[in-house]
């Protein structure tokens, strides 16, 4: 049979074999055509994505539509993998995303600027969810940052969100934005942990 | 990529019944891998030949979406998981998988589909990437690899977040540390 992975190129682990390894996961999304592709693509080890195929959940009758899953990977360490999907895309951008999102380090949210609905959905669920994200902008002025700061918290999302400076195309810009999102995602975790008798995570500190 | 799929179809198709694979069958799993699916135990009444399959607790429920023309093919199905229960294995899509010593020596003696995850998973690939690279869906994978698990044909690296929670502390700080140097 001839399988594409027998002649995928392959980026193993930079380390000896036998090594502990485990794998994290970093989910970007965003509107059509905002540069998901493009930013994973820009720090991945191969020259394009992988694209895996799902089936939706609670489909009733003749499957008509199979979800693609596009992702990469880069090795942070011998034995850390960082996977980066993209968020699929439905008419109810929730559905089916557990799978992707859970356990995810959290989410990168590319905001563009002229079609701020398609970021909302995304945003809305990661909220609903607790799943730590940024927005990320494609190299706005300061001004327009406001003021899409102004928006989303008119919609009532987005509070205590970073909102950082991003270009999909650099590789640069791209680890800046993973850093922030972890950054922020650490932070997180560590206000969200439980207080002294363990049972109850301490309030946020602020 | 659909041409590569259909060619690959024809393929199994052209092959005898007997030789045709769980992925030909197995094409009923959504994301979630059907467990929140509840199941009728009385039979489809058009598929009067289908037999009853005893349903077992874990089991991963399939329901094909698309109608299979051969009833037999869930009994099958069955048969070749062994009617196996789902394991403590958690696989999120991440999780690492690479074959090991055991299944370096089973080398021949495997089915075909177990072969090709052995040759795959030398180096260790994610579930997602056997998906991807198999062309397989996402939930026929998790089978598929679970089993394998099972039999101690893979080793499965499990994530920190295993569970669904978000990522450990350590976890986090290492992602972090892993990212700087990049």
């Amino acid at each position: 049979m001839d399988y594409v992975g027998s002649r995928f190129p392959d980026f193993g682990p930079p380390g000896p074999p036998g090594r502990e390894l485990t794998s994290a996961k970093i989910v970007v999304a965003g509107g059509f055509g905002v540069g998901k592709s493009t930013f994973i693509r820009s720090i991945i080890e191969s020259s394009d994505l992988l694209t895996m195929t799902a089936l939706p959940p609670e489909r009733a009758g003749l499957v008509t539509e199979l979800v693609r899953i596009q992702f990469g990977r880069v090795w942070l360490d011998p034995g850390l993998a960082l996977h980066l999907f993209v968020a699929p895309q439905w008419q109810d951008p929730r559905a089916g995303w557990n799978d992707v999102v859970r356990g995810a380090v959290g989410a990168v949210v590319l905001f563009d600027v002229m079609r701020p609905a398609d970021s909302v959905d995304a945003m809305r669920y990661f909220e609903d969810h607790r799943i730590p994200y940024v927005l990320a902008l494609n190299n706005v002025h300061a001004s327009v940052r406001s003021d899409v700061k102004a928006i989303i918290h008119g919609m009532g999302i987005g509070r205590d969100v970073p909102v950082v400076n991003c270009d999909p195309r650099v590789r640069l810009s791209v680890r800046e934005t993973l850093i922030s999102l972890t950054e922020h995602a650490k932070l997180d975790r560590w206000r969200r942990r439980p207080g002294p008798d363990e049972t109850t995570p301490l309030a946020p500190v602020c | 990529m659909s041409s590569a799929a259909d060619a690959h179809r024809r393929r199994r198709r052209a092959q005898s019944p007997a030789e045709q694979t769980f992925a030909d069958l197995m094409n009923g799993f959504s994301l979630d891998s059907g467990r929140k699916r509840t199941r009728t135990s009385a039979p489809v009444p058009e598929r009067e030949a289908t037999p009853v399959v005893p349903q077992e607790v874990g089991v991963p429920t399939f329901e094909p979406t698309v109608r299979e023309p051969e009833d037999a093919s869930i009994v099958r199905a069955y048969a070749w998981t062994g009617g196996r229960t789902r394991s403590n294995i958690n696989l999120e899509i991440e999780t690492l998988v690479s074959a090991n010593d055991q299944s370096r020596q089973s080398a021949g003696i495997l089915q075909a589909e177990h072969q090709h995850v052995v040759e795959l998973c030398r180096s260790p690939r994610s579930v997602a990437e056997v998906a991807a690279l198999m062309r397989l869906p996402l939930g026929v994978v998790k089978v598929l690899l679970g089993d394998m698990a099972e039999r101690g044909l893979v080793d499965v690296h499990q994530t920190a977040s295993a569970g669904g929670d978000t990522p450990d502390l350590g976890l986090m700080e290492r992602v972090l540390s892993g990212l700087r140097r990049l």
